[in-house]
């Protein structure tokens, strides 16, 4: 590496590093002082403490009891946290990837069309969204009229239902897989299909030994965007269902964030939470790098 | 690129082509083709449009009922402009909090993308290039600054706001760096992902015809880069939009309270009406023109530089050159 | 938190560990009652208790040197912004404009989600000059914390047009802090075309959420203290700011059975799914379901909505106040506005929006139904003042028995 053009690589990095280290940073620590801090009897807000040598333990302590002691009950949660999470990631790859592989590949004079269509769910409030779901969903509402006319009973959708808060999960998060994945499919070279075809591939064997070798990149990104933000996801079972037997994670975190005296323990929580994140966030860095390195 | 075809476009897009496939006649290897391979894909646009259905059924909805004459989002009382401008007391024109609200947004939003955007790209390039271990944690910081709850965040920017760094007080300036640290990670991780497919040619065939460092940037690397960074923006433009979270708890005046924290806010506590829907109507509304000037002013600024109206549709949602 | 607006930030989570069962309740035996016990609680500092009000224990607030009260007779600032703080959509627009138009000044209405959130920012330095909405609970910290400044009555004459009761109040005698602004209670609304059982009629009616027939259709109020109020008062227990862990854990186990039996929502949004027919039974809010009308569907009457309050009036109730902060700089429109909000015919509009009642004795069923702001369906809604003296009062809770009513929640509102 020579000297000059090392530096001219720094200098674009440093604004980045710099607002990191002094908007980001900083308030983690303070997001540690706060979990390992003291709590005000008074106003029962939490203290925190910034010197390392008097950090308490009481937070993490109670955290850990909830999860794994003899009196704990958050385990369930965590356990359903996952399988939601790693059901509705599933559905949106599977309906996900051909929506952003036809656009991709075969919109062609309509592609900026699609594309509009496809960001529109950004540009108008998530809440709108599920208020309009809400009322489809409720009881009377045009998915039971719908399912009525096909000659399905209607079902309780907003009763606690975990089918419902899985769907919801999937349709506040896959906006951004798809977009990921079309940025990756683009890219795609078509001379590479067109290889596959001469040399005697059909359509699903290209796709299988052609197109999707070439989408790991994509896919990658495109579940980091989407699966590790939905596991501290709170509101789409808030909304959608408000049964304690549907609960996920983020709705513990949300709870003790918002109750004065317990905000230490949220922050206790996010902080396990964003530990059990790490081996995959640690994954991503390592691949990404090995293909900047080739 | 082959020269008879556009990027991302088989042979034969719409016609069918005859049933001897173009592999016969290329190639050397013979096979049954029953179809044409190269044919229209209805199953999935069929898919794609199910698929597209699903996703603004609910948005049609939404913007529907902003123009409800009676109070209730959700049974249709006649059709009215009162949410918009005509009522004296409640209407979005009228209702200095709800006019407020708008005007902050578009503040808010603007602000955020035109700072997070430019840092994040920048981030993207130089942490690509430079090895060590400082770019490699900090490559870890921006995922970890994406990857953790927001509300934790906001929490900890409200603490920093008020104690550490307490000469920003809460408030619009607030506001904005909360927000830009929290959507700084769309551009860095979207460019990034973008620069791992790009490779090294095009730089270093810019540099072997005699380019510096900030030639090859601006004219070489931005340019491939641009439909990264355009979705970039598109991303950091709308997680701001609707952001509640981090503007809510750093937010210290009716006047710089956006409209996603009374939409948010003001759905949970009742009486909120369809008001909301005409908020978040104008929400789609400006987002939409937004996009429409970028994309206008891309082609203008590139118009020099491609033929073609398919080339620049394809070049601002696809392969570059 | 008591307060109906307060966000879905408002439940409550434990800060200390041993109720779960006959397991844990020994274990407290073991450590002793009471007290603050180390270990397993977070590290306290700071020192001071904060005094309880109670209806048979009540309080009269220190006025601190430096925070005494304006002087009387002064005239009302001139081109002035006065800027109030109130939770979301819980005033109608059109009585801020008209006060606004009768003082000739602007007024800025500044909302907040949560009662914890609103006092962090006004403890954070941010200065209003009117709070409205604060509950008696949290009364100690906004007047030992020196948020608000003592009010001088002359400058708020229509106090008279409120229920005598207010002029002293057990949380605040002698009105040195407050006023009243709205006033609620805690009944169960049912439908009376989907439920067949009618709560006048049975023998605890506390119990009717209890049925597993009606699975999928049952909410409660997305409250900690509302929702160990009800396991409590299910159980026989009126005495809504108990200590006795023994009775928490008793109304934590039968709120668990409840969530088990009915799928249990746990929910704010009562006031629009019981008109839409998703939820059918539910504890509530009175103000809520008042606002009924507005959320029925085409085709469906407002009559089939039922709210049911014990008629001996023992049952839960509270109102919330307005004061005037330290900070104010427009202190005279302050207290203009809490007189403004005291006198009844803007009261009437006010209460025509918002749905809450307000507790001026010219406010009675019969002129709301007249005025045609509540159905006669509803009047059991409107809060009677003798409810003030009979009704339970859902106060402030000495720190450790917080902590158990919170834990008893989390277990209800997360674990299964």
């Amino acid at each position: 590496m020579r000297g000059r053009k090392n530096a001219f690589w720094v200098a674009l990095a440093a604004p980045g590093i710099l607002w990191l280290a002094i908007l980001f940073i900083v308030p983690f620590y303070a997001v540690l002082s706060i979990g390992l801090g003291k709590l005000d009897q008074l106003i029962e807000a939490p203290v925190a403490v910034w010197n390392p040598f008097d950090w308490s333990s009481s937070a993490v302590i109670n955290v850990w009891r909830d999860i794994f002691g003899s009196t704990s009950f958050a385990g369930p949660i965590l356990l359903r946290t996952i399988v939601y999470t790693a059901v509705a990631s599933l559905l949106c790859l599977l309906i996900g990837y051909p929506a952003a592989y036809f656009v991709a590949r075969f919109a062609g004079r309509r592609k900026g069309l699609f594309l509009v269509l496809l960001i529109a769910p950004f540009w108008i409030s998530y809440m709108m969204r599920m208020l309009a779901w809400i009322d489809l969903l409720s009881t009377g509402g045009y998915v039971d009229k719908a399912l009525g006319w096909v000659g399905v009973s209607p079902v309780n959708w907003l009763g606690g239902n975990p089918v419902t808060v899985v769907l919801g999960l999937v349709y506040g998060y896959i906006p951004y897989l798809i977009i990921v994945l079309f940025a990756g499919l683009d890219r795609i070279d078509p001379a590479l299909l067109e290889a596959g075809r001469d040399l005697g591939l059909g359509r699903a064997r290209t796709f299988v030994h052609v197109t999707l070798p070439l989408s790991r990149q994509p896919i990658l990104t495109g579940l980091l965007i989407t699966v590790l933000p939905m596991l501290g996801d709170y509101y789409t079972n808030q909304m959608l269902s408000g049964a304690a037997s549907t609960s996920m994670i983020g709705n513990l975190i949300q709870g003790q964030l918002g109750t004065p005296g317990l905000e230490s323990q949220g922050a206790v929580l996010s902080l396990m939470l964003l530990l059990v994140l790490l081996a995959p966030m640690i994954y991503y860095v390592i691949a990404t790098n090995r293909e900047a390195a080739r | 690129m082959t020269a008879t075809k556009t990027p991302g476009e088989p042979p034969s897009p719409a016609a069918p082509a005859p049933v001897t496939a173009p592999g016969t006649a290329r190639g050397r290897i013979r096979r049954p083709f029953r179809r044409n391979p190269w044919r229209h894909p209805w199953f999935l646009e069929g898919f794609t449009w199910l698929y597209l259905v699903w996703s603004l059924a609910p948005i049609v909805i939404a913007v529907l009922f902003s123009f409800n004459n009676g109070r209730s989002q959700s049974s249709w009382q006649g059709f009215s402009w009162r949410w918009y401008f005509s009522d004296p007391v409640n209407s979005v024109l009228h209702n200095p909090q709800l006019h407020a609200a708008v005007i902050q947004t578009v503040r808010l939003s603007v602000l955020t993308t035109v700072i997070a955007v430019p840092i994040g790209v920048a981030f993207a390039l130089g942490i690509n290039r430079w090895r060590g271990p400082v770019p490699a944690t900090f490559n870890f910081v921006m995922i970890l600054s994406y990857v953790i709850p927001e509300l934790i965040f906001a929490v900890s920017m409200f603490f920093v706001f008020t104690t550490l760094f307490s000469t920003v007080h809460l408030g619009t300036l607030a506001e904005v760096l909360g927000l830009v640290t929290w959507n700084v990670s769309w551009p860095a991780i979207v460019v990034q992902a973008r620069l791992l497919t790009i490779g090294r040619q095009y730089e270093e065939a810019a540099a072997d015809l005699g380019a510096n460092q900030f030639q090859v940037m601006r004219r070489v690397m931005v340019p491939l880069l641009a439909p990264a960074i355009f979705a970039s923006a598109v991303l950091v433009f709308s997680g701001v939009i609707d952001d509640f979270v981090i503007v809510d708890l750093l937010s210290s005046s009716a006047g710089n309270t956006p409209m996603s924290v009374i939409i948010y806010s003001t759905q949970h506590g009742g009486n909120g009406g369809p008001a909301l829907n005409a908020l978040g109507s104008i929400m789609l509304a400006m987002s939409l023109i937004i996009v429409i000037l970028g994309y206008a002013g891309y082609r203008f600024l590139t118009r020099g530089e491609r033929g073609g109206g398919l080339a620049a549709l394809t070049a601002i949602t696809g392969e570059a050159p | 938190m008591v307060h109906p607006r307060e966000g879905w930030q408002g439940h409550g989570m434990p800060r200390r560990r041993f109720l779960q069962g006959g397991m844990g309740l020994s274990a407290l035996a073991a450590l002793g009652a009471g007290g603050v016990l180390t270990g397993c609680a977070s590290d306290l500092t700071g020192s001071g208790k904060l005094p309880l009000p109670r209806p048979s224990n009540p309080v009269t607030w220190p006025v601190f040197p430096g925070n005494a009260a304006i002087k009387s007779g002064l005239e009302p600032e001139r081109d002035a912004t006065l800027q109030v703080y109130i939770w979301e959509a819980y005033i109608n627009q059109d009585v801020v404009n008209s006060f606004a138009k009768k003082y000739k000044c602007k007024v800025q209405l500044t909302t907040f989600n949560t009662m914890n959130e609103a006092l962090s920012k006004l403890r954070s330095g941010l200065t209003f000059d009117v709070l409205v909405g604060a509950t008696p609970d949290v009364l100690g910290q906004i007047v030992m914390g020196q948020l608000a400044q003592p009010l001088n009555h002359s400058y708020i004459p229509n106090i008279s047009q409120a229920w005598p009761d207010y002029t002293d109040p057990f949380y605040d005698k002698g009105w040195q802090y407050t006023v009243p602004y709205t006033i609620y209670t805690t009944g169960i609304t049912w439908r009376k075309d989907l439920v067949h059982e009618n709560p006048y009629a049975m023998r605890n009616p506390w119990a009717m959420p209890w049925q597993s027939k009606y699975r999928g259709r049952v909410a409660i109020l997305d409250d900690y203290r509302e929702g160990i109020c009800l396991g409590l008062m299910k159980n026989g227990v009126f005495d809504l700011n108990t200590t006795d862990y023994k009775r928490i854990a008793l109304a934590r186990q039968s709120l668990q059975d409840l969530s088990s039996l009915v799928n249990l929502r746990i929910s704010q949004t009562d006031y629009s799914d019981v008109p839409a027919g998703q939820t059918w039974i539910s504890s509530a809010w009175s103000g809520d379901m008042a606002a009924a009308p507005s959320y029925m569907p085409k085709g469906v009457n407002v009559d089939v909505i039922g709210y049911w309050f014990p008629p001996n009036g023992r049952g839960p109730v509270n109102n919330d106040t307005m004061v005037v902060l330290k900070g104010a700089s427009n202190p005279v429109l302050a207290h203009r506005f809490l007189n403004y909000l005291l006198d009844l015919p803007v009261v009437l509009n006010n209460i025509s929006w918002n749905g809450y009642m307000q507790p001026l004795t010219g406010v009675t069923p019969q002129v709301l139904v007249k005025e045609e702001i509540l159905p006669p369906s509803l009047t059991s809604t409107v809060v009677v003042p003798s409810t003030f003296k009979t009704g339970l009062f859902e106060l402030q809770l000495p720190v450790d028995a917080d902590a158990l009513w919170q834990q008893a929640w989390l277990v209800v509102s997360n674990g299964i």
